[in-house]
């Protein structure tokens, strides 16, 4: 006979998601292996001979990458020297302050950062997140895809997510022909709802680098690295490689961060019977090396591989740290869906949200999650009242404010209008009213019309063509009477110029100020100290859409 | 103690002869360097940058591209301006950052499609070591592109210690 309780709790959304014992041996483990390295390292006429227990003629390419670009050297016997342990109570001391502490940080190998935040338990490490951050504030950024690559309704939901706060806004494809519109799409709807949102689309490496040249992309981020040699070539790169199309980007003004994560080795079955967070501290081992201002980690695409195994959540907030440690600037994942359970989606966020990081989904959905392109996100814009009530409930700013019906509505309308007038010009498919009408109060594709597909990737493809550039999207919305969008894409073309912006854990306000690390860096040394919401945002905080002033109930 | 002085001028004298093969890196040396703050230098010292066809920040105006007289190369970032920002990342502490951002500065007058060639022959699998080393050299020798040519040539070379050369 089965017990009634079991019987129910077999049925619970938790039980659905799937779990496993840790495997060392093959690398099943979130962190903490028995089989991961012992750091050292051996410093020769200013040249690494040995690294975490290999020597020089034994290393792969990761580990000579990482030995010849990515450890201060200068420091390095002194900092490998120190024991771990201290080194992990200085990341949670406020006594001592986030430049003290990258000084040793910065100048180890992977297996000493791996064991240094081995020590720490997960609120510890929160602790070390909020202190080692590298931008003063906090942000935000979203997903804004759908099935079907809908232009409208991705312009839409850019204006949109722009009103709810987010500071960085990322699409992508289900057809691959559809990227020059879905990345006109983002830039401009983003833009309608906010100046200064900085845009990307993620696509094949080459093909996102050439729309950054082309000016339909403000950033990048699709740059993946990997933890293990055999899955670096697998995904068709090397670290010299990804180096050389890092440097590519900052040659034509565009910002760019890597991505990597844990269990994206093992998930391939190439982890060389490490950790997890051990193959993923070498990924930003060979990102710092390459000189990348920052990364998108915390297991990423991969989450269900650190999730299913005890710990898992914790290396993932332990990955986020140590991007901190090596000073890159961290947009935190909290993307792709894992979970059936709402409170398992919830508790993975926490190490983020709580603390803060520079970005701190990579990215929340702004759409409803089957519209999601990246295999759907653990937060979409059915929680979006679900987000800023929680921000409200623990006094918290993670990236996002209240927004009414009317505002909404509105920055929806406009985008699409936006949108129908820049085709229109540039002599691209129509989009009729009927479009941006449905576009205007879609919640999904679902409230969208269809188009004709086939049309639109004709001239998708025809307007890459022709050399139709970033400067034409402004003289065409200008054109069409959108002069304070046609502003907005203007500047952020003129940003890559300057080259402010290219710095760790940049931002734009909205009049287009950069809001860096450098100009605005981390200075968190306990309580009352770093970030602090202020009065006005408090207010904006609280001031959620279903909230009674108890003063006007009779 | 005078042959001492006398060297190091000698030793200087050809340090900046050597530097002469790169009038924008030269410039920079020469003047003050700018830290962080400087930064945004957009905002602080908007007069130190110049787009890649010599247009000063306000000469690149919305009104200007309206009317057709700027174009896209009016909007290039310049291996000056990339200097300016390494400087600024250096005074950050972030040295690491710094030499990519003048490794991209040599890039520059790579031309768009020959980028992106130059990245794809950097794929595991698509190059003999003879055709990394000619990209190496391109590199140099046609774009001054020193420190990116050598890395092309020390990938070739790791690629063939771990057999990720074209078979």
């Amino acid at each position: 006979m089965r017990s009634k309780r079991f019987e129910y709790l077999d049925q619970r959304p938790v039980n659905q998601d799937g779990y496993a014992l840790d495997w060392p041996e093959v690398g099943f483990i979130a962190m903490n292996s028995p089989f991961d390295p012992t750091p050292s390292i051996k410093i020769v006429d200013g040249e690494v001979v040995e690294m975490d227990g290999k020597c020089k003629e034994d290393f792969d390419m990761l580990d000579a990458f990482i030995a010849k670009y990515a450890i201060n050297l200068d420091f390095a016997e002194e900092a490998m020297a120190k024991d771990s342990l201290e080194i992990a109570r200085m990341l949670v001391d406020i006594n001592v302050n986030r430049s003290e502490c990258l000084k040793y940080t910065t100048a180890v190998t992977p297996a000493k950062l791996v064991e240094i935040v081995g020590n720490l338990n997960v609120l510890e490490c929160m602790m070390g997140i909020t202190k080692m951050r590298c931008r003063l504030k906090p942000a935000n950024q979203c997903h804004v895809t759908n099935v079907k690559d809908n232009m409208i309704q991705i312009a839409a939901d850019a204006a949109e997510a722009a009103v709810r706060g987010f500071a960085e806004m990322e699409t992508t494809v289900g057809i691959v022909r559809y990227a020059p519109f879905n990345a006109l799409a983002i830039m401009l709807g983003a833009n309608v709802g906010r100046p200064g949102i900085l845009t990307q689309c993620a696509v094949e490496e080459a093909t996102e680098l050439d729309l950054g040249m082309r000016g339909y992309t403000a950033y990048a981020e699709t740059v993946s690295v990997y933890g293990t040699e055999d899955v670096f070539m697998d995904g068709d790169d090397t670290p010299w490689s990804k180096a050389f199309l890092a440097s590519c980007y900052a040659s034509r003004g565009v910002k760019m961060r890597f991505t990597s994560g844990t269990g994206s080795e093992v998930q391939m079955g190439m982890a060389e019977g490490k950790s997890m967070l051990y193959l993923e501290a070498r990924c930003l081992g060979v990102t710092r090396g390459a000189g990348v201002q920052g990364t998108q980690n915390g297991s990423v695409s991969c989450i269900g591989v650190p999730a299913a195994v005890p710990g898992g959540i914790r290396a993932v907030a332990c990955e986020n740290l140590i991007a901190g440690m090596l000073d890159l600037e961290n947009a935190s994942s909290n993307d792709q869906t894992f979970t059936h359970s709402d409170l398992r989606r919830v508790a993975r966020s926490i190490p983020q949200f709580i603390p803060g990081t520079d970005y701190i989904c990579s990215g929340y959905s702004a759409t409803p999650n089957y519209d999601n392109m990246f295999a759907g996100s653990n937060w979409d814009a059915d929680d979006y009242d679900d987000w800023v009530i929680i921000q409200r409930d623990l006094k918290v700013d993670a990236g996002l404010v209240p927004a009414t019906e009317d505002e909404v509505v509105a920055a929806r309308n406009k985008a699409a209008r936006a949108i129908q007038a820049i085709f229109r010009e540039l002599g691209l498919p129509e989009i009729t009213d009927e479009e941006v009408e449905a576009g205007t109060y879609a919640r999904g594709s679902q409230d969208m019309p269809d188009r004709d597909v086939v049309a639109d990737l004709k001239a998708a493809t025809e307007m890459l063509e022709r050399g139709v550039t970033g400067l034409d999207f402004v003289k065409a919305l200008y054109k069409a009477g959108f002069e304070d969008v046609a502003e907005s894409v203007f500047n952020i073309q003129k940003a890559k110029v300057v080259g402010d912006y290219l710095h760790t854990a940049s931002m734009l306000d909205d009049k287009f100020h950069v809001i860096s690390a450098v100009n605005s860096p981390n200075c968190y040394e306990g309580p009352m100290t770093g970030y602090q919401i202020s009065p006005e945002l408090w207010d904006k905080l609280s001031r959620i859409r279903t909230a009674v002033d108890p003063s006007k109930i009779n | 103690m005078v042959d001492q002085e006398l060297l190091v001028r000698q030793i200087m004298q050809e340090v900046l002869k050597n530097m002469q093969g790169s009038a924008a890196q030269e410039a920079c040396e020469c003047e003050e360097k700018v830290t962080v703050a400087d930064y945004p230098i957009g905002e602080k010292k908007p007069e130190l940058i110049k787009s890649a066809s010599g247009k000063s920040l306000d000469e690149l105006t919305l009104e200007g591209v309206i009317d057709g007289s700027l174009t896209a190369k009016d909007f290039r970032i310049t291996k000056e301006t990339l200097e300016l920002q390494a400087q600024v990342a250096e005074s950050a502490g972030r040295g690491f950052f710094a030499v990519n951002l003048r490794r991209a500065g040599e890039l520059i007058p790579v031309p768009d499609e020959r980028l992106l060639e130059i990245y794809n022959a950097l794929r595991p699998y698509r190059s003999t070591k003879a055709e990394l080393y000619a990209i190496g050299d391109e590199l140099i020798n046609e774009y001054g592109a020193t420190v990116s040519g050598n890395f092309v040539k020390e990938a070739a070379d790791i690629y063939e210690k771990r057999g990720r050369l074209k078979k």
